[in-house]
């Protein structure tokens, strides 16, 4: 018998089905029942408009979205015969950012999501402080805005390089903050500073910590986390990046990653209409995220987890909330390297003297975004995006589920079946964009 | 001293959206001290107090009601359409924010649906969304997303029992009574009419070529700086007139020119008086406005 469960408290909302033998969890179907037509919207516009239309796909990874869209008009250019240059100010200013609003989203998970809804499964002594994830989300997003003029719904990409300017004050200013926000992670968030918290190589090393970072790795071993939840350890990262390696990985052994053999079909929900697609690579589903990006970057804590429980939900939280660290010291380390003697911008040619396709590919903070286009005299003819939470949160028939559908079969009841789902940090807004 | 027990109720509804106003409501410095003056019964993201099912049966009513996101009246929520909720809550709540250029007048996804979906009090520019005739009771607060000291300013006033005065668009007068451009940097450069020479650079006005719709635009970015720190114009990029009901518009990055005259001039200003005073101000030639401001790099 299918039960339904509402998901909510997520970006938007989605539907379980669950089918039960007793409370156990023998199947589940996942629908995401919103649809709002982004793709359709920007056929006939000029390209240049993508960048203010495409981050408003979602409030969360706007900025992502921005990213993928800059970087398939300046494929569309380079595959038109005008390849476009970009300097080193420009690469790095746009690594910032998109790693800044990572690190909002990984704050927004751990505080308003994952610590309240593993106290829900009767797991004590969490102490969930909601409004921590606020907190350090606005001022990691007060950096972004120092060099994108705001966040959400930033539009300073544009092809050629970033709109802004800044000097030697606004990159003052901007360590000033981060350093605020670090301070504020190794109190709160991991207990330990952070230079010795990225030299851990084994859970273990969490026993100590005193913070919310210890009590949520102990609630995870409490709650049996380290047993539930696994996909298929299978992994995809795709965008290139300062601070990812681009790979497929069967359990960690790493493979050639080639973006072409990405696709996408319907998704199967048999008791409503869902507007989600399932994404494949090659005939197989993958999971994507911090989690495949920890085990493709080598990391030696996240393949000690991986070691011992494998791609259960802790290990997935884990990565994700860790992430957090590094991503923090990337940051750090991309100000103080920051050039800024070189041109923001080098002016491409015009935009009308490209009729090509191009595709661009980021590192979201769920995993993998894909913007794919096709440009005539630079206006866009087609559109097409594929999100992180298509790999992850897929839905398809029984004899072959998607990452999700898999990780919750065999869940003691619905709860626990449904804090697995959101184990993959779950946006609606994204899946159907 | 705030009992307790007169503490005005919130729900947030979310029609078709992005979520982006949830988020930059996030980023509201005083978030704490702000919820505290309001019982939350219901919030996407935040502690509440009831599920999205519960509020969904529309058994009671709350005082305040901030609705997010276009409105298309068959959307639903937990099994319920907007048209019910919205009528449900609308009919009970006290004040009505419309948070966003969605929620306000369509915006980004009336432009997706047309047909379908509207603002809530507002379709564009005309007053015919299904809360038409609440004015004052629907307040609009638009942008893409709302900035979070607008929805800040609202609804302390709401709290502290202050009105809140509206223009014929239903935005508060204290917000939208201001042009983006006031405030800009630029503003120099805009009295001189000197654009700037090519994106990335801070030297220059981005009214002229660049797109920038700061002088058409009801907006306070410039007087209340975004995350506390900067707006869209300060980092180089130009306004695209969010808060208005046309938003988006077409070629966002490029000023439509006739004789190299941006065609639209600032509001208020007739095109006449504003030819003459470009040919003025053009035939100064002012050598620091020509030049780079900092040259270590
Ligand atoms: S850049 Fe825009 S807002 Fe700034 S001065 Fe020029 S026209 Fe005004
Ligand atoms: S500067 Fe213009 S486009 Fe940017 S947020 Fe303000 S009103 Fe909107």
């Amino acid at each position: 018998m299918m039960t339904r469960a509402l998901i909510e408290h997520i970006e938007g909302e989605a539907s379980l089905y669950f089918d039960t033998r007793g409370d156990k969890i023998t199947w589940a179907e996942i629908a995401f029942p919103h649809f709002r037509g982004m793709e359709r919207m920007l056929e006939g516009r000029k390209a240049t408009d993508a960048l203010v239309i495409t981050p408003r796909v979602c409030g969360i990874c706007g900025h992502a979205h921005l990213m993928a869209t800059v970087r398939a008009i300046e494929a569309a250019y380079a595959e038109a015969g005008y390849p476009v240059e970009l300097t080193r100010k420009a690469k790095s200013l746009r690594e910032l950012t998109l790693v800044l609003e990572m690190i909002q989203n990984h704050f927004k998970w751990l505080y308003l999501v994952i610590m309240p809804e593993l106290e829900k499964l009767g797991i004590e002594g969490l102490a969930p402080a909601p409004l921590k994830g606020a907190y350090a989300a606005a001022q990691a997003t007060k950096i972004l805005a120092l060099f994108a003029g705001q966040w959400p719904h930033s539009s300073y990409m544009i092809p050629g390089g970033v709109t802004c300017d800044p000097t030697h004050l606004e990159r003052i200013q901007a360590a000033g903050l981060l350093d605020e926000l670090i301070a504020f992670f190794e109190k709160e968030t991991a207990g330990v500073d952070l230079d010795t918290l990225l030299t851990f190589a084994s859970c273990r090393e969490f026993n100590p910590l005193q913070s919310d970072f210890g009590r949520l790795e102990k609630g995870l071993i409490a709650a049996g986390m380290h047993k539930k939840g696994m996909a298929y350890d299978r992994f995809v990262v795709l965008g290139e990046h300062g601070f990812t390696v681009r790979a497929r990985l069967k359990h960690t052994r790493p493979m050639k990653a080639d973006a072409s053999q990405v696709a996408t079909e319907a998704a199967v929900c048999r008791d409503e209409i869902s507007h989600a697609r399932n994404v494949r690579y090659g005939k197989h589903f993958y999971e994507v995220g911090p989690l495949a990006r920890a085990i493709a970057a080598d990391n030696a804590l996240i393949k000690n987890m991986h070691r011992r429980y494998k791609d259960s939900v802790y290990t997935r939280v884990m990565a994700r909330v860790y992430e957090t660290a590094l991503l923090l010291q990337r940051a750090r380390k991309l100000l103080e390297h920051m050039e800024l003697s070189e041109p923001s911008y080098i002016p491409p040619v015009a935009l009308e003297r490209v009729t090509a396709a191009g595709e661009g590919i980021v590192e979201a903070p769920r995993g993998p975004l894909i913007h794919r286009m096709r440009l005539v005299k630079g206006v866009i003819a087609e559109y097409g995006i594929i999100t992180p939470t298509q790999w992850n949160l897929g839905s398809s028939v029984m004899s072959d589920p998607a990452p999700a559908q898999k990780a919750m079969v065999g869940a003691v009841d619905i709860a626990e079946a449904t804090f697995i789902f959101r184990s993959f940090d779950v946006c609606s807004v994204c899946t159907t964009h | 001293m705030h009992s307790r027990l007169y503490k005005p109720t919130l729900i947030w509804l979310q029609g078709v959206t992005c979520n982006g106003n949830t988020h930059s409501f996030l980023n509201l410095p005083y978030l704490p001290q702000l919820l505290e003056r309001f019982e939350v019964l219901y919030h996407p993201l935040l502690p509440c107090t009831q599920s999205l099912a519960e509020i969904a049966r529309c058994k009671r009513g709350c005082n305040v009601l901030v609705f997010e996101g276009a409105f298309d009246p068959e959307m639903e929520r937990a099994g319920t359409t907007l048209k019910q909720l919205v009528g449900h809550y609308a009919g009970e709540a006290g004040h009505i924010i419309a948070a966003g250029s969605c929620a306000s007048f369509g915006g980004i996804f009336k432009a997706s649906a047309p047909e379908r979906n509207s603002g809530l009090a507002f379709s564009g520019e005309h007053p015919d969304g299904p809360l038409r005739g609440r004015v004052g009771k629907v307040i609009n607060l638009s942008g893409c997303p709302v900035h979070p000291e607008w929805l800040g300013y609202a609804l302390m006033s709401i709290a502290d029992g202050r009105p809140v005065a509206v223009d014929d668009l239903g935005r508060p007068t204290a917000l939208y009574r201001h042009m983006a451009h006031d405030g800009c940097l630029r503003n120099e450069y805009f009295e001189w009419k000197v654009d700037v020479e090519q994106f990335g650079r801070k030297e220059g006005c981005l009214f002229y070529e660049h797109g920038c719709r700061g002088p058409l635009t009801h907006a306070s970015c410039n007087r209340t700086l975004w995350n506390g720190v900067s707006s869209k114009m300060r980092v180089g990029t130009p306004c695209f007139g969010c808060t208005e009901p046309d938003f988006p518009r077409r070629n966002l990055f490029e000023t439509k020119t006739n004789m190299s005259i941006p065609e639209e001039v600032p509001v208020g200003v007739s095109k006449r008086a504003y030819l003459t005073m470009t040919g003025i101000a053009k035939s100064f030639k002012i050598k620091r406005l020509e030049e780079r401001l900092i040259d270590d790099d």
